[in-house]
């Protein structure tokens, strides 16, 4: 194995300091990061606060421009090998910042990065918002969304019943997107790449051998003189 | 070291006081500023290219820069930016050479894609295929300025046979062309394969982007064979509002900003001065921050600031441009000059480029003889030819 490190960038809305949204965030980060260690791989995690972002995206919807803390959080995105997406629910869709987040950044910015979606709100019914809203679109951005996401509800914090469902879920999630994280980065022991992809063991050998270089995690820096395409190959259309 | 001035020709309301200049009007007062540009010892005007309101650049510079020739002596005329995507590049070479002639070879071009959507179906173009037009259109523009009785086939216009274009350019040397782009590595690609000027308009980018941009260039510059990174030709964007005192700049400046079509009711003045260029100050803080450049983008040949827009009266105008030639210019010819390697060229002029083109030293598309570009094709070539011996010998 080439690597046996992952990085994992949590992209979190949270309002208000101590909401429940980063109290999601840092559960779910540290059940991954868990996860990684049952299988060998050195989990590192990054939050990044779309709250403190809140003026410059607006400011990049009307004018274009991206400020230095917005190019550094889509700099992150790029560099990490899995992302997590929290944000609360407001009439039945993720609140309206954290969507334009990701209305925002390049496109394919989460190329071969799996994806984990969480979201918060105050009643169960608005469990399906994030699942409706965010996969499509990080579908879009070429990111590779786990299929369980991640609901917490105001009761889900105050009964026993509802801690264990989203305890259980949590880590089910989170062990979703790192062995599927592993198997793309070619990280950890065999077993779990098997585990992740039980259909070919071709393909989950390949993975491991390709290593973690940027290419092979879909990044390409198009400002790079090595990445840049030939002009004669432009000239030939 | 080039210093000069670039409009996009915007008609904006005085926020201040709510009057709004006619088309008429802001036509009359950009050929007054360009005069008055040459009057205050500004080596460039440029100009953009528009063709929807509320803009009245020109639809086609050469219209504009030739009326501002004969009434200048030695102002450099140039453009930002041409739109080498929805015009047709023979009128592009026959225009410009007409305006070069009228110059006596004061002309120049930025070329540019255009970021108004709309403006590609006018022209019966698809903005969609942007970067291709940009590439076919240049090198068909190329090769009209170089080559009598073209024959030509392309995707985008119909084919040429034997067309010469009228006039060629003043002593067979076609005006210098920069190419501009603030986001695309295709167009970076593009200067440096044919050894042209690099025009990054950097007024709305964080330093650190056009610092790569510039970057790729450069090293692309020094991989087609043109000249070693650091001399490859590159040029900035500014934009600046002045007063003698700094807090009287900022006061008189922010309604302008506050309410400017392109970045108002967005980032505070202040957010957008630190992450931008914008300097709004004292003409030392504008040299200051306009000899900063060079920290990041090397030394370079031409600097345009914008001064002309936002709705900001000409006569403010007119003393930005006092401000520049008394203070600002003559300090940041002298600064630039200081420390500047001897093999790093000034900005081409006709003059420089006729030399260069008689002693045989104009660039070769692509990378000549000595290249790195040169070596990798003629390895190619024979990897190809190897392959293609070693299937004859498979069969």
């Amino acid at each position: 194995m080439s690597t046996n490190t992952m990085n994992i960038v949590a992209v979190t809305t949270s309002l208000s300091e101590d909401s429940t949204t980063l109290k999601l965030t840092n559960r779910i980060l540290g059940q991954a990061a868990s996860a990684g260690e049952s299988v060998g791989i050195d989990v590192t995690t990054d939050v990044i606060n779309v709250r403190g972002l809140a003026t410059a995206l607006t400011d990049m919807t009307l004018t274009g421009f991206r400020s230095e803390a917005l190019e550094q959080a889509f700099v992150t995105i790029t560099a990490a090998d899995a992302i997590v997406t929290v944000a609360p629910v407001y009439k039945a869709a993720p609140v309206g910042l954290h969507t334009l987040f990701w209305q925002l950044i390049d496109e394919k910015a989460l190329s071969r990065k799996p994806v984990l979606v969480a979201s918060t709100g105050g009643t169960v019914r608005h469990s399906l918002a994030g699942e409706a809203v965010l996969r499509p679109m990080l579908s879009y951005l070429k990111g590779i969304v786990v299929p369980t996401t991640v609901f917490a509800a105001t009761d889900d914090w105050g009964t026993v019943e509802g801690g264990r469902a989203l305890t259980a879920r949590i880590r089910q999630a989170g062990e979703e997107l790192v062995s599927l994280t592993a198997t793309i980065i070619g990280a950890g022991n065999d077993d779990l790449a098997e585990v992740a992809d039980p259909e070919s063991h071709a393909g989950a050998g390949a993975s491991a051998t390709r290593g973690t270089s940027s290419a092979n995690r879909g990044i390409v820096d198009e400002f790079d003189p090595a990445n840049v395409t030939p002009f004669a190959q432009l000239l030939e259309g | 070291m080039e210093l000069g001035i670039f409009t996009i020709g915007d008609v904006t309301t005085d926020p201040t006081d709510g009057t709004t200049v006619s088309e008429h009007q802001r036509i009359k007062n950009t050929v007054e500023i360009a005069k008055k540009a040459e009057e205050v010892g500004l080596d460039v005007f440029a100009t953009g290219q528009h063709h929807n309101p509320p803009f009245v650049a020109p639809a086609n510079p050469p219209v504009l820069l030739a009326n501002i020739a004969a009434q200048t002596e030695k102002l450099e005329l140039s453009t930002a930016t041409t739109l080498i995507t929805t015009t047709d590049p023979v009128r592009i070479a026959e225009d410009y050479s007409y305006a070069q002639h009228l110059s006596d070879g004061r002309i120049s071009l930025i070329m540019g894609r255009g970021n108004t959507g709309p403006v590609y179906p006018w022209f019966g173009k698809d903005i969609r295929a942007g970067i291709p037009l940009a590439v076919e259109n240049y090198n068909l523009l190329y090769r009209l300025w170089r080559e009598k009785n073209l024959d030509w086939e392309g995707n985008f216009r119909t084919p040429l046979n034997g067309f010469t274009v009228t006039p060629t350019p003043l002593d067979e040397v076609p005006p210098f062309v920069w190419h501009g782009s603030i986001r695309s590595p295709e167009i970076a690609e593009q200067a440096a394969y044919y050894g042209d000027g690099f025009f990054h308009n950097n007024i709305f980018w964080p330093t650190s982007h056009t610092a790569r941009m510039v970057q790729l260039y450069r090293q692309r510059y020094e991989y087609y064979g043109h000249g070693t990174a650091s001399q490859a030709i590159v040029g900035l964007g500014g934009q600046i509002f002045m007063r003698k005192n700094s807090q009287d700049a900022v006061r008189e400046f922010r309604p302008y900003f506050d309410n400017a079509p392109v970045y108002g009711h967005g980032p505070s003045l202040e957010d957008f001065s630190t992450q931008t260029p914008l300097t709004v100050g004292s003409p030392q803080q504008v040299i200051e921050r306009t000899l900063s450049f060079r920290d990041w983008a090397g030394d370079y040949q031409r600097q345009l600031f914008l001064i002309d827009h936002a709705g900001l009266p000409q006569k403010t105008v007119l003393e930005q441009l006092d401000l520049l030639g008394e203070e600002v210019i003559p300090v940041l010819r002298e600064e630039f000059a200081k420390g500047r390697p001897a093999d790093v060229p000034d900005a081409p002029t006709h003059e420089s480029l006729v030399i260069r083109h008689r002693e045989g030293r104009d660039p070769i598309p692509g990378g000549g003889e000595g290249s790195r570009a040169y070596e990798d094709r003629q390895a190619r070539a024979a990897e190809g030819a190897q392959n293609t011996t070693r299937e004859g010998a498979d069969r």
